[in-house]
């Protein structure tokens, strides 16, 4: 054998595009299929009109749009998704406001307290809120004697709660990111003669969109899939978010009302796409780059 | 505009680092002062205290005649360049050159004047659309100059402005914003760790080492009169070759004894220090620039001048002149300040092991010599330093 011979161009063996390639387009064909059959399973169990969990099929034998129907007319599925529609944005900008304000402070300024709010932050953040349920509860039924307007059974009332879930993490992680801004910006602002609200609003947050993207999508995808402590506070029929309705209708049966449980599932699902779709081109990193020398 | 006022300025960080100790520095209204001095010593922070973006600690900051101890940057009438450039990455440059402007709620007839007319100044009119990203090095450069330009403020502080341009683009910038400055007639202050750019562009040159003022004064001055071990080696390229020597008093005339060889000191020399002739039989630090020294075959009338007897390890032509190494048999000068210089130029004679002491002379162009050949070197002693060994303070009255 010549030395000529073991020279390997690229792909020309046999079975050498499968090896190099192919194995790629296997994973990513298994993956696929993998995410998308519960979506194609739901979608079909929500067009078929028998409706009920034993006669779901991936292809149903029949397509038709009863379940919509009957979740409009016999629920109070649109006032369903209407509370969790405003309680999902407002909880999500708000939250999103409000970490980033908390993780300006931990990255820019230095003061007493930082260090030991920072790590409390995070220890807050390891028990999962539902540990607190009992406790939030007995506040909360306190507040519905007092103040009612944000008290249980209200939307108000559960954007309160999670508001103050979902403030750890976000400020860590917003945190981190600000961190990486380098701190000339600032100073270089403060020295054309901006405030320290001017720096935030005018410098920083623009720079920081991917950050606030992210977590504004995770905050809402988080509240429109939370139940157990939404289906603790709400108990009112009105009140109630998709979530909560919905599951109330196989509670009982759970065979019977499961084309319409998917029905609701599947327009639940659209909001949390739209935004995705959206917010698709802020989720990029790379802005910062060309604030200095790059 | 404005003179700025440093008075017995100090400044200990948190952690008790002292970094900046009884600065005194008077900047004249105009004038353009170059803080110099190598790595860490302190530049950046005083030139921050001066911005207000660094608490000082102790002392009295005057700018204007108005005391700014504990005056907020914004209210202290400074525009600051940044080593970084600190460019606002989602703003175009014209935005970038208007923030200031904006935030201080000029009327925007004004603003879109003075951005025109910066833009104008630095080249920057058909770059005015562009985002920071979209820029060259230098480009972006301009447009940090341009965003301190546009305020009219009454100081101008920069931080390193040119040192992440390349060696060419730092030649052309320097002398651009040596222009500006002149044009504008601002009072600045420069920080820059490269002593090429203090003796071309200041006014003034401020030395520092280890947060201290090692000597302040016109580039020329201190070139030619450097108060202590640290300038003389500092201020120059090549810096000045500096050997341990005998002073030695003969018939009324000082000598000093270099080596093998012995140089005879002029009148006028020795009546310029009086307290030379103090060291007579002891040690002092010999300093040497290279231009001052010449091959002696091209040393006109130069036969009864002083020479040293060596061999050539390195040459290095450079056209105008031929930069010759050679070993000389004297010792070499150890003192803190001479650490200190090492440490900065990251380079050490340890491969020597007290053979002596490398040296460098600039020679004519018309010298021919080579590696390996004995030469004899003329001094010329009328241009001779003299530091104390211990102090190193150069030795004068
Ligand atoms: N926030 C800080 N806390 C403690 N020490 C500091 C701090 N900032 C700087 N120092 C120290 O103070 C000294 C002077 O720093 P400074 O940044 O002023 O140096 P410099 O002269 O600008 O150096 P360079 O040429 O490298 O920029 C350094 O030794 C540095 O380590
Ligand atoms: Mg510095």
């Amino acid at each position: 054998m010549t030395a000529t011979n073991e020279v390997v161009r690229l792909g020309s063996a046999r079975g050498g595009w499968l090896r190099q390639f192919g194995w790629r387009h296997l994973v990513g064909l298994l993956a696929l299929a993998f995410s998308l059959f519960p979506i194609l399973f739901v979608v079909s169990a929500s067009l078929n009109p028998l409706g009920t969990l034993s006669s779901s099929t991936l292809i149903p034998p029949d397509t038709s749009l009863e379940n919509f129907t009957k979740l409009f007319g016999t629920t109070s599925f649109s006032r369903w998704f209407l509370n969790t529609l405003l309680i999902g944005v407002l909880s999500a900008v708000l939250s999103m406001f409000v970490s980033a304000a908390a993780a300006f402070a931990f990255s820019r300024y230095r003061f007493k307290g930082r260090r030991i709010g920072l790590v409390s932050l995070l220890l807050v953040q390891m028990f999962p809120q539902f540990l607190a349920i009992v406790a939030l509860y007995l506040i909360f039924a306190e507040i519905t004697d007092l103040y009612p307007a944000i008290g249980l059974n209200t939307s108000w009332g559960l954007i309160l709660l999670y508001l103050g879930g979902a403030l750890g993490v976000n400020t860590w992680l917003m945190k981190g990111f600000f961190d990486t801004i380098p701190k000339d910006l600032d100073e270089s602002a403060k020295v054309d003669g901006a405030t320290h609200s001017q720096i935030f609003f005018g410098i920083i947050l623009p720079l920081v969109v991917p950050i606030l993207a992210v977590t504004g999508l995770l905050g809402f995808i988080n509240t429109v899939n939370e139940f157990l402590i939404a289906s603790v506070f709400l108990t009112d029929d009105s009140a109630k978010t998709a979530a909560v309705g919905l599951y109330g209708l196989i509670s009982g049966e759970r065979n019977a009302n499961f084309g319409v449980f998917s029905a609701g599932a599947v327009i639940l699902a659209i909001p949390t796409v739209v935004l995705f779709q959206f917010l698709q081109r802020y989720i990029v990193g790379g802005l910062t780059s060309g604030a200095v020398k790059g | 505009m404005a003179e700025v006022v440093l008075d017995k300025i100090n400044k200990r960080y948190e952690n008790g680092f002292h970094a900046v100790r009884d600065l005194d520095i008077a900047i004249a209204d105009g004038e353009f002062l170059v803080l110099v001095g190598p790595s860490g010593c302190g530049k950046t922070t005083a030139l921050r205290m001066v911005a207000g973006l660094e608490d000082i600690t102790s002392g009295t900051m005057t700018i204007g005649g108005k005391v700014v101890n504990t005056l907020p940057p914004k209210d202290r009438d400074i525009a600051m360049v940044f080593q970084s450039y600190a460019l606002y990455p989602h703003m175009s440059v014209a935005d970038n050159i208007a923030y200031g402007l904006r935030i201080r709620r000029m009327d925007a007839a004004e603003i879109s004047r003075r951005v025109e007319r910066a833009a104008q100044m630095l080249e920057l009119g058909n770059l005015l659309d562009r985002k920071p990203k979209q820029l060259s090095g230098g480009q972006r450069q301009r447009v940090a100059m341009g965003r301190a330009i546009v305020r009219e403020p009454q100081v101008f502080l920069m931080d390193e402005p040119l040192s992440n341009l390349d060696a060419k683009l730092r030649v052309q910038m320097r002398a651009e914003i040596a222009q500006v400055q002149q044009d504008l007639n601002v009072t600045t202050i420069y920080v820059t760790h490269d002593q090429i750019e203090a003796m071309t562009m200041g006014d003034r040159v401020a030395v520092m080492k280890a947060g201290v003022l090692q000597q302040i004064g016109d580039p020329q001055h201190l070139y030619d009169h450097p108060d202590n071990i640290f300038v003389a080696g500092f201020i120059g390229s090549p810096p000045m070759n500096m050997a341990l020597g005998r002073v030695e008093a003969g018939n009324g005339d000082l000598a000093v004894r270099l080596g093998a060889a012995t140089l005879a000191l002029p009148g006028a020399v020795t009546a310029a220090r009086p307290a030379l002739a103090g060291y007579a039989g002891r040690d002092v630090a010999v300093g040497v620039r290279s231009e001052d020294m010449e091959d002696a075959r091209l040393a006109r009338g130069g036969d009864d001048l002083p020479r040293l007897r060596t061999t050539v390890t390195m040459t290095e032509a450079l056209g105008s002149e031929i930069v010759v190494h050679f070993v000389l048999d004297a010792p070499k000068v150890v003192t803190e300040d001479t650490k200190a210089l090492e440490k900065d130029a990251h380079s050490s004679d340890v491969a020597l092991h007290d053979r002596g002491t490398r040296f460098r002379a600039s020679f004519g162009p018309r010298s021919r010599v080579r590696n390996g050949d004995e030469i004899e070197v003329v001094v010329d002693t009328e241009r001779v330093h003299f530091f104390d060994p211990e102090s190193g303070a150069a030795i004068r009255s």
